[in-house]
């Protein structure tokens, strides 16, 4: 990675498990015994993770389902802590993730965008300065007054990236449902993304090795909670096409133990 | 050339290379921005984790405990924009798609008052040797109790399923989940006042004036937040990994209605039992607003200072108890 600019994400050996129960009366067992004995399974989502991304750069994160991309992002995140690891994220993050998840389905568009933004970080004025900027930008016009019950899957995609393109972040984290949108939003967003790049650090979660090789200029790869490639996007892509390929789809990984 | 009539509208239409662009980072651009954000202070502090476990600044032990006393206040008032705007949205909602809307929310406590005004305004007695004699004062008293008790209810009944009801926010961003547990308690906050405001109103129209000490119900209220608060962190954790602790409220509320001197003084019961009566902190608060506002005295010094203590020590505890179990919460929930 390139030397200039300071650190602004710092991953050390991250790893995260999660606890499986067969059935509750395990996991009761497990709240009042736990000292003496385990009684669930482990599933190591993420098995070791090290990275390091300065302000600036962007990073294409490549890899199948359930590789534990996702976890990585909650984690980056601070939604979850990882199980061992250090990791240091400095600045405000925007996470694309599941675009539109987080709406409140009975609340209106403008309602949610006041939540999102504060939970995002922005103080009231700011979001209310911003209402009609971001209402131009998702372009979702009257439907701002409804509702998000009454949107169409594009529309909560539009409203939810146009919240996060206004709120000042300086890690983007952009998951792959940015797919959603139809063409001339996608090229909207992609030009917005551009723009972007060019002060705050972008994360790029994709299936689409394509998609990576145009906007990232460092890629990984993760296999099975591990970085199995990382390096340049083209030649991260190219073994990943390579991989995907000609390995099976076999759900190994799935597994605890 | 002939021309399709609608080119000319369609060239229109195509969305022109970074104008939206310069829409959305109008006046902010980026780079300037990190600058003025971390000079006002504004920027978050970084996560930081190392082998698992997020590093906190070590201090004393005497700054380590104030820092903690004083945690709650901090981490509220940096959210209080999010407070606010969960709150709103929480007050619209509760009336939405009924015609008369916030009626209802007078409604109810009014005819509850009306109906123990008919039912025992001349009958019973009171059962304080309190020197009014107004027809109104028993149902105000009984009424006073109530108010009490279906706040504390309404948090018992909704505090287990509190986090469940916003696993999207919870899972999906960085949302501070301890802030739910002070939503919810104001939302409740603003019923009681409704209630409360008619409770006063109704002694003004009927017994002819208000106490004096009507007027510390604001102080009333704010330790009351805090024990509900406080309860309310204790079961929303315990909630967020066991669905027991809400079938556990709901078999337990009720019967706790019997344990609380809502129909009764506790001052009719043996002394012994009355004594007992105060390990229910609820004893302490529906006696205390029942002293305010029925019959304008200030309330004893021994159960002011008694429910104060049981309300902060709720309240730290319940804090404690949360965030201690809320790294786990986003895994289970």
């Amino acid at each position: 990675m390139s030397s200039e600019g300071e650190v602004i994400i710092r991953a050390k050996h991250l790893a995260k498990s999660y606890q499986l129960y067969d059935n509750r009366h395990q996991w009761l067992k497990q709240t009042l015994l736990g000292s003496f004995k385990t009684y669930y399974k482990a599933f190591w989502a993420l098995k070791d993770i090290s990275f390091e991304v300065r302000r600036g750069e962007s990073l294409g994160i490549l890899g199948r389902n359930g590789c534990g991309k996702s976890t990585l992002l909650q984690i980056l995140c601070g939604i979850t802590r990882p199980t061992k690891g250090d990791l240091w994220v400095n600045g405000r993050v925007a996470p694309i993730l599941a675009l539109g998840a987080t709406f409140d389905l009975e609340a209106t568009g403008e309602e949610n965008v006041l939540i999102g933004g504060a939970v995002l970080g922005l103080k009231r004025e700011e979001i209310l300065s911003k209402l009609s900027s971001i209402a131009d930008f998702a372009g979702i016009g009257d439907f701002m007054d409804q509702p998000i019950k009454l949107y169409s899957t594009g529309m909560r995609m539009r409203l939810a990236f146009a919240i996060c393109a206004h709120v000042d972040a300086d890690i983007l984290i952009v998951d792959e449902a940015l797919s959603v949108g139809d063409e001339a939003f996608q090229r909207k967003c992609f030009d917005w993304i551009d723009a972007f790049r060019a002060n705050g650090t972008l994360l790029f979660v994709s299936h689409s090795p394509t998609e990576v090789i145009r906007l990232c200029r460092q890629a990984i790869w993760i296999d099975n909670g591990r970085i199995r490639e990382a390096g340049r996007p083209v030649d991260v892509a190219r073994s990943y096409e390579r991989a995907t390929a000609v390995e099976a789809d076999n759900m190994d990984r799935f597994s605890a133990t | 050339m002939l021309r399709p009539p609608f080119a000319r509208l369609y060239r229109e239409y195509i969305p022109r290379r970074g104008y939206y662009i310069s829409g959305a980072m109008d006046g902010q651009g980026t780079g300037s921005a990190v600058e003025s954000k971390k000079a006002e202070g504004y920027f978050p502090p970084p996560l930081n984790i190392v082998d698992g476990k997020p590093v906190v600044e070590k201090v004393g032990l005497l700054a380590g405990v104030l820092r903690f006393l004083g945690e709650p206040f901090r981490s509220a008032w940096h959210h209080r924009d999010l407070i606010v705007a969960i709150l709103r949205r929480e007050l619209r909602e509760r009336f939405k798609g009924s015609a008369a809307g916030w009626v209802w929310a007078v409604m109810a406590p009014l005819l509850s008052l009306i109906t123990y005004t008919v039912a025992f305004g001349g009958s019973a007695k009171l059962p304080n040797n309190s020197a009014s004699a107004s027809p109104v004062d028993y149902a105000l008293f009984i009424f006073g109790g109530l108010v009490a008790f279906n706040f504390f209810s309404e948090m018992a009944y909704r505090a287990p399923s509190l986090l469940h009801e916003y696993s999207h926010y919870i899972k999906q961003t960085m949302f501070p989940a301890e802030m739910l547990a002070i939503i919810s308690t104001l939302r409740a906050t603003t019923y009681a006042a409704i209630a409360l405001v008619l409770m006063l109103a109704c002694q003004l129209v009927l017994g002819g004036a208000l106490h004096w000490t009507a007027l510390l119900i604001p102080l009333w209220f704010l330790v009351f937040l805090m024990f509900l608060v406080g309860i309310t962190w204790f079961l929303s954790a315990l909630g967020a990994f066991t669905r027991d602790t809400s079938y556990l409220m709901m078999t337990i509320a009720p019967l706790l209605m019997f344990a609380t001197p809502v129909f009764f003084s506790q001052e009719s019961l043996s002394p012994t039992m009355n004594k007992v009566m105060y390990l229910n902190i609820l004893t302490g608060f529906i006696e205390i607003v029942r002293d305010l506002v029925v019959f304008g005295q200030l309330p004893g010094l021994f159960v002011t200072l008694w429910t104060v203590f049981l309300s902060l020590v709720t309240f730290w505890f319940g804090y404690w108890f949360f965030c201690n179990r809320r790294d786990g919460i986003a895994d289970v929930i």
